[in-house]
């Protein structure tokens, strides 16, 4: 009988080799795609044991935090966001049920302590899971400037310094209360969709504020200086239709500079029709437009500018037989986020050099060292630097006698460069009542755009005064 | 070095790995170190002393290997028990000296296990009647009717008790009939089949495996019991042709059985797609995947994997049972679970050796049979938990929560180590039966 015992212990052996190999398979070789399973909640409650890293300002404000608590002898974190509204769509939360936003989604990775050798040392347990702390350039001034501007308005205000791409500020109203959001998200009223980033998600058709393009279009064209000459009457026709000024307006001779100033709508349609879909397309991509602009925040937050069909999907840039007469004013609907035309201000006020647009200034582990320093990036020249000379001093004008007064800034002694944009419904109660412009015009510290939903007013009364006091905020804070 | 005392040595470190648990889980509970379950833990050291003093009174030739195995094996259990529900911890502890005593009660009263022999059937009745109780009397928990209320909130699983009888009756009746059954006298379909005499029984036996699936409901036992008797069978006839017709059988059987009994159809759908229905039916065992995917290779350690949420409730469903091996697995990572299934093999080994050592055909086929249950049992629910095969419902040795099983387990144990004493004791003779040998031997050469 023992060779038969013999045989069954190796059967049952057998099977334990078996149970090895499977055990194996799950806690090894598939661990890491059952850990990103959609629906595996555990990945998620085991973060709250994590003493995750806080989310400061630029100028060391916590914007986010994780405190300790115990719930039945077991160790959990639980989030705190003492700034409240302050930023909430940038920042983002991160909840049970409603998963992540924001840079709190972003970053996870290094808000979890998950990043660099620290995995393998907490493996062994010599360190505890602790996460590091994210710092932006958001600055509070500029941001509580920009909150402030969009107090009982929708709409959206995004700034940035061109130089370098660091975000300072970006705001969409109605937002929301993050701690709440952790705590009681069902109590947030949902009118106005609060949790929308509009500066990222919001498209608007941008008015005016295109003309900016169309102008280095122009300008960068070599048909166009800031001289040309055009005759204004008030109307030009095109198969769509004839193009009117606003408010019916004529203005007879005018300049590319003064067409600027006062945003003459006949003689861009002029120009739009002049260069054609190549060039002024051309023009669009080297802005950014058509493609994702390279913002760190989760992809579905941010949505490509240009061309929309039903609303949605983005055409190219440049398509045969589109009509380049009305997209060069702003219409043919052009759906465009803040972001992006903040991006167009920037490039404008960076000697023509547009910068990718970052929220993250550093990230600092629990011991005080820097892991990762985020370093300015180049997307491309969209001018040269005479154009941007050129339109700079055109949009300076806009603001000091133009449309754009509105954002003038010179009681602080500072020169404001900018466009105003004024986007009309069928509705005279519903414009999109834009503003992009930097200052100081000379040398720039800040890019600013905004846009006010849904007003009666126009984008100089409207936005301009919002687009001033972040300006000036961000100039202070230097 | 004795048996004894080597088994002693290897109990320190058994103790030792209990005590570290025990204060690991403790600490990682509150910031300063809890000394409450300590008392718990020096108490079942007491008990498997106790029952080590038992073994060198009555069995000091046992082998040495068994308890200390047993001893790492419910250490880690009873921790990782205190980790999840200290309320439970304490049930535990308290089964495991009920364990103890029943330990010690098999050594002092079955001095010779081999007297069982002569109570063959009324053992197999006794272990039939017990199932019958259960299937009159037993409460329906979970959709599966296992277990009988004693009061006090406390169930016992007749069925585990049943396993040892079974085995017990197997032993006997097989080393009657094994000559009969190893000789087949006629053909059927083809196949070489045993005498009717030998024969009825067997089939008798089978009938009542399946139909415990239906009845009762219980997928896991009736596997086990159906594993044991063909190892046995096996064993007993050495004919791997028997194994094979036996399952054969339980294939034909089972898929028969798919297709009535629904339970069986959602345990079977749950194993092939788990992730189809993740919050319904494939949840538990979902949750154990997740759990053993946390755990990775070293595992974040004991009280530091999420096996409870925050408002108390177990991520996995029954973890203290039949997921059990997924929590150690889960907080000590896979070098923690391929310990445990280190630990049931060096367990199935001894057993194994105990019973290739044997002198007599029902000692090997007993402690053969009381092995192979140990081993099937664990393969069963930890290839269910890691999703090998379905998953049913029968115990970790030594691990779950459970009196039953506790209690029967040790009992188990005993009877291995009995056995194993009365072998090597039969086999290197007493002093006096050497000191009779010799006189005789001299008396002889006197005469001659």
């Amino acid at each position: 009988m023992n060779r038969s015992i013999r045989r069954l212990y190796q059967t049952l052996a057998g099977g334990f080799a078996l149970l090895v190999l499977m055990l194996g398979w799950w806690q090894i070789v598939a661990a890491d795609s059952l850990k990103r399973h959609p629906l595996n909640q555990q990945t998620l409650q085991a973060e709250k044991l994590i003493d995750r890293g806080r989310i400061l300002s630029a100028d060391g404000k916590v914007l986010a935090a994780s405190r300790a608590r115990r719930i039945r002898g077991q160790r959990v974190f639980e989030r705190l966001y003492p700034q409240g509204t302050l930023a909430a769509n940038a920042v983002g939360y991160t909840s049970d049920s409603r998963g992540k936003t924001g840079i709190e989604s972003t970053y996870n990775r290094y808000l979890t302590g998950s990043f660099g050798t620290e995995p393998f040392l907490q493996r062994l347990n010599l360190k505890e899971k602790k996460g590091a702390d994210v710092q932006l350039s958001i600055d509070t001034r500029v941001q509580e400037a920009a909150d402030q501007g969009l107090v009982g308005k929708t709409g959206a205000a995004v700034a940035f310094d061109p130089t370098t791409g660091q975000v300072l500020a970006m705001a969409s109203s109605p937002t929301f209360d993050l701690q709440q959001a952790v705590t009681n998200f069902d109590a947030i009223p949902t009118d106005g969709s609060p949790f929308i980033n509009r500066t990222t998600q919001g498209r608007y058709p941008p008015g005016s504020t295109f003309k900016v393009v169309t102008a280095t279009a122009a300008l960068e064209s070599g048909d166009f200086t800031p001289d040309s000459r055009f005759n204004d009457t008030g109307s030009y026709s095109t198969p769509g239709g004839p193009i009117r000024n606003f408010s019916g307006e004529k203005f007879g001779e005018n300049t590319l500079t003064t067409a600027l100033t006062n945003s003459i709508n006949t003689t861009f349609a002029t120009i739009g029709d002049a260069l054609g879909p190549q060039t002024l397309g051309a023009t669009m991509t080297a802005y950014g437009f058509g493609a994702r602009p390279p913002i760190d925040l989760p992809d579905d937050s941010v949505l490509p500018s240009g061309r929309l069909k039903d609303n949605r999907t983005v055409l190219p840039n440049d398509e045969d037989g589109e009509d380049t007469a009305r997209i060069a004013i702003g219409q043919e609907q052009l759906g465009v986020t803040p972001l992006q035309m903040m991006m167009v201000a920037g490039a404008v006020a960076n000697h023509g050099v547009l910068m990718a647009p970052r929220l993250m200034q550093r990230i600092v582990d629990r011991g005080g060292s820097v892991i990762q320093r985020s370093q300015p990036q180049e997307m491309g020249r969209v001018m040269s630097e005479t154009t941007a000379s050129e339109l700079t001093t055109m949009m300076e004008n806009v603001v000091r006698d133009g449309t754009g007064t509105g954002a003038a800034l010179s009681s602080a002694g500072v020169t404001v460069a900018g466009k105003t944009g004024t986007a009309e419904s069928s509705d005279p109660n519903r414009n999109q009542a834009w503003f992009i412009g930097f200052a100081p015009a000379e040398a720039p510290v800040v890019a600013v755009a905004v846009v006010v939903e849904n007003t009666p007013l126009t984008g100089g009364v409207a936005a301009a005064p919002i687009a001033a006091a972040i300006m000036r905020a961000a100039i202070e804070a230097r | 070095m004795t048996a004894r005392t080597r088994e002693l040595g290897f109990m320190v470190p058994a103790a030792l790995l209990g005590f570290l648990g025990i204060a690991t889980v403790a600490s990682a509970r509150t910031d300063s170190l809890d000394l409450g379950p300590v008392a718990g833990a020096i108490g079942v050291l007491a008990v498997f002393i106790a029952m080590h003093i038992t073994l060198r009174l009555r069995a000091p030739h046992a082998d040495p290997y068994l308890l200390p195995t047993v001893g790492v094996l419910s250490a880690v259990g009873l921790v990782e028990l205190d980790r999840i529900n200290p309320q439970l911890a304490a049930d535990q502890a308290v089964w495991m000296a009920v364990g103890g005593a029943a330990f010690i009660g098999t050594l002092l009263l079955l001095p010779d296990h081999r007297v069982l022999e002569r109570y063959t059937y009324l053992i197999g009745l006794a272990g039939v009647g017990l199932l019958l109780i259960t299937m009159v009397f037993g409460t329906r928990i979970n959709g599966a009717k296992l277990w009988i209320s004693i009061g006090g909130g406390q169930t016992v699983q007749l069925g585990e008790v049943a396993k040892i009888l079974v085995v017990v009756f197997l032993a006997a009746f097989l080393r009657d009939k094994r000559e009969l059954l190893a000789v087949p006298t006629r053909r059927m379909m083809g196949m070489p089949v045993p005498p009717g005499t030998a024969l009825a029984p067997v089939l008798l036996f089978l009938g009542a495996c399946l139909s415990l699936v239906v009845i009762l409901n219980d997928f896991g036992t009736a596997l086990l019991f159906l594993g044991i008797f063909l190892a046995m069978i096996y064993l007993a006839t050495g004919r791997v042709a028997y194994t094979g017709f036996g399952l054969g059988l339980f294939v034909i059987g089972s898929a028969l059985v798919y297709t009535v009994v629904p339970r069986i159809q959602e345990r079977v759908d749950n194993w092939l797609h788990p992730f189809s229905d993740a919050q319904g039916q494939g949840y538990q065992l979902v949750q154990s995947l997740y759990a053993l995917a946390q755990g990775g290779i070293i595992g974040p350690g004991l009280g530091k994997a999420f096996l409870v949420t925050a408002n108390g409730n177990d991520v996995i469903p029954v973890l203290e049972t039949d997921f059990m091996f997924s929590a150690v697995a889960s907080e000590l990572g896979y070098v923690g679970g391929v310990g445990i299934l280190l630990g049931f093999l060096v367990l199935i080994q001894r057993g194994f050796v105990i019973a290739a050592s044997a002198n007599d055909g029902f000692s090997k086929l007993l402690a053969g049979g009381l092995t192979a249950a140990i081993g099937l049992q664990a393969i069963l629910i930890i290839g269910g938990v890691t999703r090998l095969i379905p998953l049913t419902g029968v115990t970790l040795p030594f691990m779950s929560y459970g009196g039953s099983s506790v209690v029967t387990n040790f009992v188990l144990v005993a009877l291995l180590l009995a056995i194993s004493h009365r072998t090597t004791e039969g086999n290197t003779p007493s002093r006096r039966r050497r000191r009779e040998a010799e006189d005789a031997a001299i008396a002889e050469l006197e005469a001659s």
